[in-house]
């Protein structure tokens, strides 16, 4: 059984299509999976219909050695962004069946990043919210510089400033402390 | 041992053991009867609360207090961890009050939850959260408070994504739970820091232990904790979105009893933030902003649970500001009234939202006050409560805030922002009360309106009494540590009383122009900033998901391969060696004149270096 797959391999390794251990994939055999950035008309519409689009929309990933070859680029657009009310295939995942996925369909799910039009522009709402948030600071920084509370005086206490109870001698005439003015 | 001590200790002990008994039950593999979880769930946080009555009256009678030392979980040479439960003031008194909410929930959730097929399993989780609660709150060192805290998280997410087919509520789920996550951040920064310098988790022992240091650091930990369990302003929006729950969830855990985790791990900490200043002023600032900041979003919503949710952010943000004011009794007393109107105000809710046929929009309500009397009176008696109106429960409470915050040298925007927070309060009160309870029904006709259910009637009545009852019952069996200040001027202390009415007056006035065709346009910016919730969930939750993913599967996926094989592997040598190549191959043209030309150029070289 190993033998077999082993020589399968062998012959497809040696068609010098696909290198490496993604030979051993069956989709690599008969080139299914990634192949190279497509260059001609040919090339184009091979991949086209490999991922079930449109010549005309087709466009692939531009090529900067990232190796993304013909994936093709679709829009930045959530699943939370399509329409809930169409019949799609897949209700809960607002998807059809066969559709071409975005190379970064996980984060564009429904519980991950949603890119659905907000009320008003991006720069309105950041300016709103850190306008906010920096107003609030400072206004507790002048709070803190200015802070309420009721006014209070010195403590006063009776008996002459309680000369005797801090120690003072009982000879010794205190002086008079008034803390009253009539 | 003292025959006392010994009733005291076994019978909160007996307590658990009562609670837990259920959730045991089901981990063996006999199926459970249909109706396990009324004739087993509830009667055991009956059973529970009756029991616990038991403690609370030895407290009041005696003002005993225990500290039960099970057992020894791990011993090192620094550091010892045993199961052991504080029976103190705050848990004696919260520990009934939470089984009593409970019980009246679980009540409710077998008439709102009947027609689910996994109800037991519901109920199940419910007692599981609550045997969770019971640990943090009792918990007298960090370990084991740890454990409930984290035992509240997980049964929150479990409970939000209840209705998991749907992706809103899974979404609402992990938004919980990644908040809550930034909080443990803080909650295991101020653990380790007390491990490593005070060498102890247990409570008694950090207070003594930790006297002459300074403990900025592990408060603002545990101030972080707070932020994200109790949804304070920047960790805050995971609380409206937890609505997706279901509304037995949200009465339990959303207003009553998870949320205050957070306060209450700061009130268990109030010693140790007693003589930090930084640490008051950030909980006072921070208290006072979201406190303002979800009353601001709660007056345009039109989502009944919504409403209740910004409600208790705002609640939660009050508590906030006490402990800020360094008055922790004055906070647990607030969480204490705080559970039996705002459990009241979700059931309510749940009960008109099952007769209006699952409708949640109040823009689609209406005229309930005489088709369902018994449930708007319990809601009217709930906002009036929550406003603070003199001697219901919530007017002990958020009147001893208020006038303690008057009295204070405190920060004046802090004051003028919890004044304002209290007025937005009666403001949504009464936008709840007037668009549900008041006018003719914007409904349709065939509504299954029927509150005549003992299972929704007794849970309703037994909360409206606590929310009637309760503050007074607690404020005078209680001792207050700190004196209040009682004299004051005539303004300060009818400030929140006045400051209330004012709100009642102008959302009076708003709406009776709704019957006076008088076409009033709101302003559309801050109306825009209050119903999109301060645009808080919109960036934040768009803008750091997308660049740490994005970031993640390029670093992961392309950029590593794109680093070794071109920009430093062998695509890089073949770009920075070919034009040495071909510089040299350029050069070996075999022209005479080149040559010539670097054998002058190397004369000269050599006759330069040998001169010198």
């Amino acid at each position: 059984m190993a033998g077999v797959g082993f020589q399968r391999w062998v012959r497809t390794l040696s068609k010098g299509k696909i290198s490496g251990i993604s030979g051993l994939l069956p989709a690599c055999r008969s080139g299914e999976i990634l192949t190279y950035f497509p260059i001609n008309i040919g090339e184009i519409a091979a991949a086209a219909k490999k991922y079930n689009i449109r010549v005309e929309d087709y466009k692939p990933i531009a090529d900067n050695g990232e190796g993304y070859g013909d994936y093709p680029q679709l829009p930045d657009r959530s699943q939370q962004d399509r329409d809930p009310a169409y019949q799609w295939d897949h209700p809960d995942l607002r998807r059809n069946w066969n559709e071409p996925m975005h190379w970064d369909f996980d984060m564009f799910i429904r519980n991950r990043v949603d890119t659905s039009p907000t009320v008003v522009p991006w720069s309105t709402m950041c300016k709103q919210l850190f306008g906010f948030v920096g107003f609030m600071l400072f206004m507790f920084y002048l709070g803190d510089k200015f802070p309420a509370y009721q006014p209070v005086g010195p403590k006063q206490f009776p008996y002459n400033n309680l000369h005797l109870e801090r120690g003072g001698s009982p000879d010794v005439e205190p002086e008079e402390v008034k803390n009253y003015e009539i | 041992m003292h025959p006392t001590t010994l009733m005291y200790t076994s019978s909160l002990l007996l307590m658990f053991a009562v609670l837990l008994y259920p959730l045991l039950v089901t981990f063996t593999s006999l199926p459970l009867n249909n109706d396990w979880a009324s004739s087993h769930a509830k009667t055991a946080v009956k059973s529970a609360f009756l029991i616990s009555l038991a403690p609370l009256s030895l407290f009041l009678s005696t003002g005993m207090e225990a500290v039960t030392s099970s057992w020894t979980w791990m011993v090192t040479t620094t550091l010892d961890i045993t199961l052991s439960f504080k029976f103190d003031h705050y848990s004696i008194i919260f520990i009934p009050i939470a089984l009593y909410v409970t019980w009246s929930i679980l009540e409710f959730a077998t008439w709102y939850m009947h027609s689910d097929p996994l109800m037991n399993r519901f109920f199940k989780y419910l007692l599981t959260f609550l045997v969770a609660m019971l640990i943090l709150v009792s918990a007298n060192n960090l370990f084991q408070l740890f454990i409930g805290w984290e035992g509240v998280g997980i049964m929150s997410f479990l409970l939000i994504g209840w209705w998991h087919g749907r992706a809103d509520a899974n979404t609402a789920a992990l938004q919980a739970v990644l908040y809550n996550r930034v909080g443990d951040i803080g909650l295991i920064l101020g653990m380790a820091w007390l491990a490593t310098n005070v060498n102890s988790w247990d409570i008694q022992q950090m207070f003594i232990l930790s006297k002459d240091l300074d403990m900025t650091l592990p408060l603002l930990g545990l101030i972080l904790a707070a932020t994200g369990k109790s949804a304070q302003f920047g960790l805050h929006p995971w609380l409206p979105a937890a609505m997706e729950g279901p509304t037995p969830v949200s009465a339990l855990l959303h207003s009553s009893t998870m949320v205050v985790a957070g306060i209450f791990l700061l009130i268990r900490m109030s010693p140790l933030m007693e003589n930090n200043q930084t640490a008051l002023t950030l909980c006072l600032c921070l208290g006072a902003l979201t406190t303002m900041f979800t009353a601001t979003c709660a007056l345009t919503q039109n989502d009944i649970k919504k409403i209740v949710a910004f409600s208790t952010s705002s609640q939660l943000g009050l508590m906030m500001v006490t402990i800020g004011l360094n008055q922790p009794q004055l906070a647990f007393l607030h969480i204490c009234t705080h559970a039996f109107f705002k459990a009241m105000l979700f059931l309510c809710s749940g009960s008109v939202i099952h007769s209006l046929n699952d409708e949640q929009d109040i823009r689609k309500m209406g005229g309930l006050h005489h088709l369902a009397p018994f449930t708007s009176s319990c809601l009217t008696v709930g906002s009036l409560a929550l406003t603070g109106t003199p001697f219901l429960a919530g007017f002990f409470s958020k009147d001893a805030i208020i006038e303690a915050l008057n009295t204070s040298h405190v920060n004046a925007w802090a004051l003028t922002l919890t004044l304002i927070a209290t007025s937005f309060t009666a403001i949504y009160s009464l936008r709840v009360i007037f668009f549900v309870t008041m006018g003719t029904p914007r409904f349709l006709p065939l509504s299954p309106i029927n509150e005549n259910n003992p299972a929704v009637i007794n849970p309703l009545k037994r909360l409206a009494w606590g929310s009637i009852f309760g503050g007074l019952l607690v404020m005078l069996n209680i001792n207050l540590f700190k004196t209040p200040v009682l004299t004051m001027p005539a303004e300060l202390k009818l400030a929140a009383l006045a400051v209330s009415i004012l709100g009642l007056l102008t959302a009076l006035e708003l709406a009776t122009l709704t019957s006076k065709q008088f076409k009033v346009t709101p302003l559309r910016t801050p109306h825009h900033f209050s119903t999109s919730l301060g645009f808080v969930p919109a960036i934040i939750h768009r803008q750091i998901p997308q660049l740490s993913l994005l970031l993640g599967q390029k670093i992961a996926s392309q950029m590593v391969d794109q680093t070794w094989l071109e920009k430093t592997g062998p695509k890089a040598i073949a770009n920075a060696t070919t034009p040495l190549a071909s510089a040299t191959s350029n050069m070996q043209q075999g022209l005479i004149k080149t040559y010539l030309t670097l054998f002058l150029m190397t004369l000269v070289l050599v006759t330069l270096i040998s001169a010198t």
